[in-house]
């Protein structure tokens, strides 16, 4: 048995838009205060809905209480919501815990986890830039002032909410028709019949956890669901279903299992090495499977992304249950291979599918790097700071992040952190709070880090990561110190203005060619006045820019610029996510290594990727735009993001060795202090 | 000479076999589903291993996908491709990937294979599941098909290996036709015929035309050489269509079984090809043996298939019309063949007759020969009362009609024509095919193989992706084609391009393209531009 984490849910699940249908949580209790963001594109659709039913007891609440009740199964809520307790008990000293001994003192740990319900992967919900954030810290954390966020996702989407990407205007002519649209891996007959009310009965406000529990192989609607991942174990037991109850489920496992095994067994060579499955491809479906020692994953779609794309989803998927349990799983399994492990991962449901949301709209996952929210230079070394203070007094990891944003980050000697890592991370800490063990699967897969993680404002949160397992008083002063800080500092003021802002827009794309100097290099979300904005309403950027992604090679960070109008839909951003994944994957293909450029036109766009040493470009424009603009255009992109690269990317801060080393490499080769190696030819 | 491109697999590396999934349904009796596997020699627990795990995925991805079920299993070292030939009919080729590089392959690559060696096997035989319903045993068509699917792998053979098409072959394009155009700006031109399905095709291969008049007057005479009957022609020169007067389905087949078993390359077996299709000239210095059952020419006899035969009437003469050497020259210039029945109406008749898919016609098939010149005759089954008496008449009436202009003919494109490299654009390595028509043309395969490995494997990989969104495009059942256009830079700096526009595609490799974006898509655009009537240009 591995830590088995109460679960508290989030009041994330209830409509409180004030004036519909607006009731606290009965599980937050008083604890909880609603926070509002803009998350769920179907908490716009409640929001909108002309005559949202005010009635606490109607059918659809019901519903999710029902559900929320049975995703609670494993929690006991009154210990759980008991949050006084204060720092969990101390399990075990020294780096790596093992997972049997941590299973053996489970009962003495209370870790915190508070589960963030949020938007399931079928809602596509948007990711709007209108956040208006409500947080009130509970009472809860007595004199600690530990704060148990219970954040509500639920946006209030008000019509005068600051927002500068255009994008919540569209929201309310779109969501209605979008609905069905942005659940492109759901199924649109099902969900057809659902809108004749105008409200989408399971749907109108999104449910805790799992979704679909009533389902199983036999029911049609599961079959015809978009995309299914599974997690199994070599025995055919289920684990994970995305759709559908595992227990009901565990039929189709073992034919899942059966066909691992059939062609490990039917297949071997000489030697009895077995065979392994990779792929089964039946007219738009693709059946990718995953083996990972006594762990299968299964993923079985028809969403078109490329196989490489798929793979690594399951890759991310078994990263994320070894951050929750680290490798050492799989001594169980040795011990007893029947073993059943669906009881330590149980109220991760969430977690699991947070992260298979962010699958369709999250380049970090596949282009392994993160993002930075862009900040003024000054700004960021000042969060820089104060972090490296508490990194030299024993906190391996001190990350302060925005939603999936880093804003600034820094570890100890030596420690180095993969993107894969951070994004598995931060979808761990959005979806659950807690100070909690976990392991970081690219850093050392058989360890347990401890995660302490608060959040300074609705979006913006620090993770301080640490080795050992009663650091949380110790941790928390740290926190008390940085928070303190960044109060001071405006930095978390700056971060909340950037998240209005938003980062690099195509139209804001210097149409000028002239070299800029340093002075004139405006910053972001600063738009120049004489560019009018209005001129390209509707057609995004110059010369027909819709989007670009640059990822910077030697920094492991990438930037993607806001989405515009052509693409302002979840449908749309959507399919662009997915065209980026597919020419990502056509461009990295394994064998000869990365091809250098590729132009390629369809119905619906004109992709440019663009692939050198030190970084790749993805361009996405109108399908009609000119080739020679296109490549003119990409090169200013390039240029651009160079002028501002201060403020896009987090520079040289670090004290990694490997990532200094490669900085330095980085400007020594060009001492303009540019990430741009050439220019795109014509 | 470019075709010992292939990887060299061995034998038992290449697993093909062909099942009735409604055959066998108890359990014991499995065996009866197989109705070929090669290698035969594979322990019959291992062929029912194969069926088992077909058949059990073509079931799980039902689930999901009820209307297009598996069609390739990916695994570390195998590849299964899956092609349903029939309903419930399957044909699975299990392809090994070994650790070399060489084993990159395209899939739909493989499958072409699965679909040719069916469709011809169905306009000599007609349908299995037919087959199968005359004679529910299923020996007849067990027998049937292992003779002919063993002489059809034949040509991939080399000693005792197998070579399939891999990343070396990526610009070629099995199941289509080539058509001899003289002239580069020449562009094949379809005649509708007023009032007839008959489709022309027809090379212009001068400006004035009048080679074009030569040749429907040519046709004409063709059609009537069975009085008041139509006949259908096909006209080849060496392995290149020079016109048909065939659907393009049926064309393909009896042009791939003339460029196969019949054209003046495949009777000289030594002549060495410069057809990019032709595969596995190695086959023909081969001894037979290793794959083909019996190596005697005239071993038209039954050939069991061992263990998956169940015991029955064996008494069927198997007709072997891929087997080697079937054809040879005879004086008149008429190809002959030997014994050729296989039911019998046409017993101990040496006119072979093929089934039209089209129109569901059964015709005699006729072929003469002069030089380089390949005219084979369709006559009408029905027309013919006598074989013995009304086809020698047939064949005087076209002697006597014919062989004049099929003289004139011969010697104009002889003169006309610019030799194996004819096709050849220097700087440009390309495949071209219309898939409307099933045509296709491409770069000799000699120059192909001055393309780097890189380049190829990259095309390969491109052509793949073309393929899926292909793919996809036709379970949509839109009836809108695939408008798409890819240029890639590879690592080695090659350029590797793939537009699809209404209907046909174009793939090229330029190796010593200067650097940029806009030079490879105007190189692109001035290939189209010149050789494909601009079908390529956006404007």
């Amino acid at each position: 048995m591995l830590p088995k984490c109460p679960i508290v849910p989030r009041a994330n699940g209830y409509p409180i838009v004030p004036g519909a249908c607006g009731f606290p949580s009965p599980m937050a209790s008083d604890s909880v205060s609603p926070s509002s963001s803009s998350d769920s594109a179907y908490d716009s659709a409640a929001y909108q809905n002309p005559n949202p039913n005010p009635n606490p007891s109607d059918k659809p609440i019901n519903a999710i209480d029902g559900q929320l009740m049975s995703s609670l199964v494993l929690a006991d809520s009154t210990d759980s919501v008991n949050h006084e307790e204060g720092p969990p008990s101390s399990v075990n000293e020294g780096d790596i815990v093992d997972a049997n001994v941590l299973a053996s003192e489970e009962s003495d740990r209370t870790v915190m986890v508070e589960v963030d319900v949020r938007e399931e992967e079928e809602e596509e919900v948007q990711r709007s830039e209108a956040v208006v954030v409500e947080e009130r810290e509970t009472g809860g954390g007595g004199g600690e002032g530990e704060v148990w966020r219970v954040n509500s996702e639920l946006e209030v989407d008000a019509p005068d909410s600051p927002n500068s990407s255009g994008y919540a205007g569209e929201r309310g002519t779109s969501s209605a028709s979008s609905a069905c649209g942005t659940g492109e891996d759901d199924i649109c007959q099902v969900r057809d019949g659902d809108f004749v009310n105008g409200v989408v009965e399971s749907q109108a406000v999104w449910i805790p956890g799992k979704r679909h529990v009533d389902e199983d192989d036999a029911s049609m609607s599961w079959r015809q669901r978009k995309k299914h991942f599974f997690i199994l174990s070599h025995s055919g037991k289920p684990i994970y279903s995305r759709h559908g109850d595992e227990h009901k489920l565990a039929g189709f496992s073992a034919t899942l299992q059966a066909i691992i095994s059939f062609v490990e067994n039917g297949y071997a060579d000489e030697a009895n090495n077995g065979d392994r499955v990779k792929l089964v491809r039946a007219g738009k479906h693709q059946v990718v499977f995953l083996v990972k020692g006594p762990i299968y994953l299964v993923c079985i779609s028809c969403t078109e992304e490329p196989f490489e794309s798929l793979r690594g989803q399951l890759e991310l998927l078994y990263g994320q249950m070894i951050l929750i349990l680290t490798k050492s799983v799989n001594r169980c399994f040795e011990k007893n291979p029947k073993f059943d492990m669906t009881p330590l991962l149980g109220g991760t449901d969430v977690v699991f599918s947070s992260l298979i949301h962010s699958f369709n709209w999250n380049p970090a996952t596949f282009l392994h790097a993160y993002t930075c929210l862009p900040l003024a230079y000054p700004t960021r070394q000042a969060a820089g700071a104060i972090l490296q203070d508490v990194a030299d007094s024993g906190v391996l990891f001190a990350i302060l992040m925005c939603k999936h944003k880093v804003v600034s980050l820094v570890g100890a000697q030596k420690a180095s952190l993969h993107p894969d890592d951070m994004l598995l991370l931060s979808n761990f800490v959005m979806t659950s709070e807690s100070f909690s063990p976990i392991c970081l699967p690219r850093y050392n897969p058989m360890a347990f880090l401890y995660a302490y993680v608060h959040y300074l404002d609705a979006n913006t949160y620090l993770m301080l990561l640490t080795t050992s397992s009663d650091a949380f008083y110790h941790l928390k002063e740290c926190r008390l110190h940085i928070e303190a800080v960044l109060l001071k500092s405006n930095v978390l003021s700056e971060v909340q203005r950037s998240m209005l802002d938003g980062g690099m827009h195509v139209e804001d794309v210097p149409v000028d060619p002239s070299p800029r100097s340093g002075s004139a290099s405006p910053h972001l979300g600063q738009h120049s006045p004489e560019r009018v904005r209005e001129a390209y309403t509707g057609t995004g950027g110059p010369c027909g820019l819709w989007h670009f992604m640059y990822r910077s090679i030697y920094l492991d960070q990438y930037v993607s610029s806001e989405f515009s109008s052509p693409i302002g839909t979840p449908k749309q951003q959507k399919r662009l996510h997915r065209a980026y994944q597919k020419i990502y994957a056509s461009m990295h293909d394994k064998g000869f290594g990365p091809h250098r450029t590729q132009f390629r036109r369809d119905e619906n766009y004109v992709l440019l990727c663009w692939v050198t040493q030190d970084f790749e470009l993805y361009a996405a424009f109108d399908p009609l735009a000119d080739k020679a603009l296109a490549i003119r255009t990409c090169n200013r992109v390039c240029q651009w993001v160079k002028d501002v690269e201060n403020e896009i990317f987090l520079l040289g801060a670090s004290p990694f060795s490997w990532w200094g080393k490669r900085i330095e490499k980085c400007f020594a080769e060009w001492p303009v202090g540019g990430l741009i190696a050439g220019h795109l030819r014509l | 000479m470019g075709l010992s491109s292939a990887a060299t697999i061995p034998s038992d590396a290449v697993k093909l076999c062909v099942f009735d999934r409604t055959r066998g349904q108890r359990e014991g009796e499995e065996v009866e589903k197989i109705l070929f596997f090669h290698p035969p020699e594979l322990p019959l627990g291992d062929q029912l291993s194969v069926v088992g795990l077909s058949e059990g995925l073509i079931t799980f991805t039902r689930i999901f996908s009820p209307d297009a079920a598996c069609e390739v299993i990916e695994a570390e070292r195998h590849s299964h491709v899956f092609y349903q030939a029939e309903p419930d009919i399957w044909m699975v080729m299990v392809v090994e990937r070994n650790r070399e590089l060489e084993a990159i392959w395209r899939i739909e690559a493989l499958r072409s294979i699965l679909k040719e060696v069916h469709s011809l096997f169905i306009m000599f035989f007609g349908s299995i599941r037919t087959m199968l319903g005359k004679e529910s045993s299923g020996s007849v068509v067990r027998s049937h098909l292992y003779s002919f699917i063993t002489d059809y792998l034949f040509d991939f053979s080399s000693g005792k290996k197998l070579q399939l098409p891999t990343f070396r072959d990526s610009l070629k394009e099995r199941g289509t036709v080539q058509m001899l155009t003289v002239g580069r700006e020449a562009a094949v031109e379809i005649q509708n015929n007023k009032n007839s399905y008959v489709f022309l095709y027809c090379s212009i291969l001068n400006s004035s035309g009048r080679l074009c008049l030569r040749l429907k007057s040519l046709v004409r005479v063709l059609e009537s050489c069975a009085g008041s009957v139509r006949c259908h022609s096909l006209i080849l020169f060496h392995d290149l269509l020079v016109s048909t007067s065939l659907y393009p389905d049926d064309t393909v087949n009896l042009y791939t079984y003339a460029t196969m078993r019949m054209s003046p390359r495949a009777l000289s077996s030594s002549s060495r090809s410069w057809s990019y299709l032709y595969r596995g000239s190695t086959a023909a210095h081969l001894t037979t043996g290793s794959v083909l059952p019996t190596s005697s020419s005239s071993s038209e006899h039954i050939h069991r298939s061992r263990d998956t035969s169940p015991s029955g009437d064996d008494r069927y003469v198997i007709v072997r019309p891929l087997q080697q050497d079937k054809w040879s020259k005879g004086k008149d210039g008429f190809l002959v063949t030997e014994r050729w029945s296989s039911d019998a109406q046409t017993l101990n008749s040496s006119i072979p007759t093929i089934w039209l898919k089209q129109t569901e016609e059964m015709m005699y098939l006729c072929a003469h020969q002069h030089k380089n010149v390949t005219i084979i005759l369709l006559i009408p089954v029905t027309s013919i009362n006598s074989v013995e008496r009304d086809i020698p008449i047939v064949k005087q009436q076209f002697l006597e009609n014919a062989s004049l202009k099929i003289l004139k003919l011969e010697e104009k494109l002889s003169k006309g024509w610019g030799g194996e490299n004819a096709y050849h654009v220097s700087g440009y390595r390309y495949l071209l095919v219309d898939g409307d028509r099933n045509v296709s043309r491409a770069s000799p395969a000699a120059k192909v193989t001055t393309l780097a490995k890189e380049s190829l494997v990259a095309m390969c990989k491109l052509r793949e992706e073309v393929d899926l969104e292909k793919s996809i495009m036709k379970l949509d059942d839109e009836r809108c084609e695939k408008d798409l256009e890819v240029c890639i830079r590879a690592k080695n700096n090659a350029w590797v391009i793939a537009r699809a526009m209404r209907g046909k595609e174009l793939y090229m490799v330029l190796e010593k393209a200067n650097e940029t974006l806009l030079y490879a898509s105007e190189a692109m655009d001035k290939f189209s531009n010149r050789y494909c009537n601009g079908a390529f240009s956006l404007d």
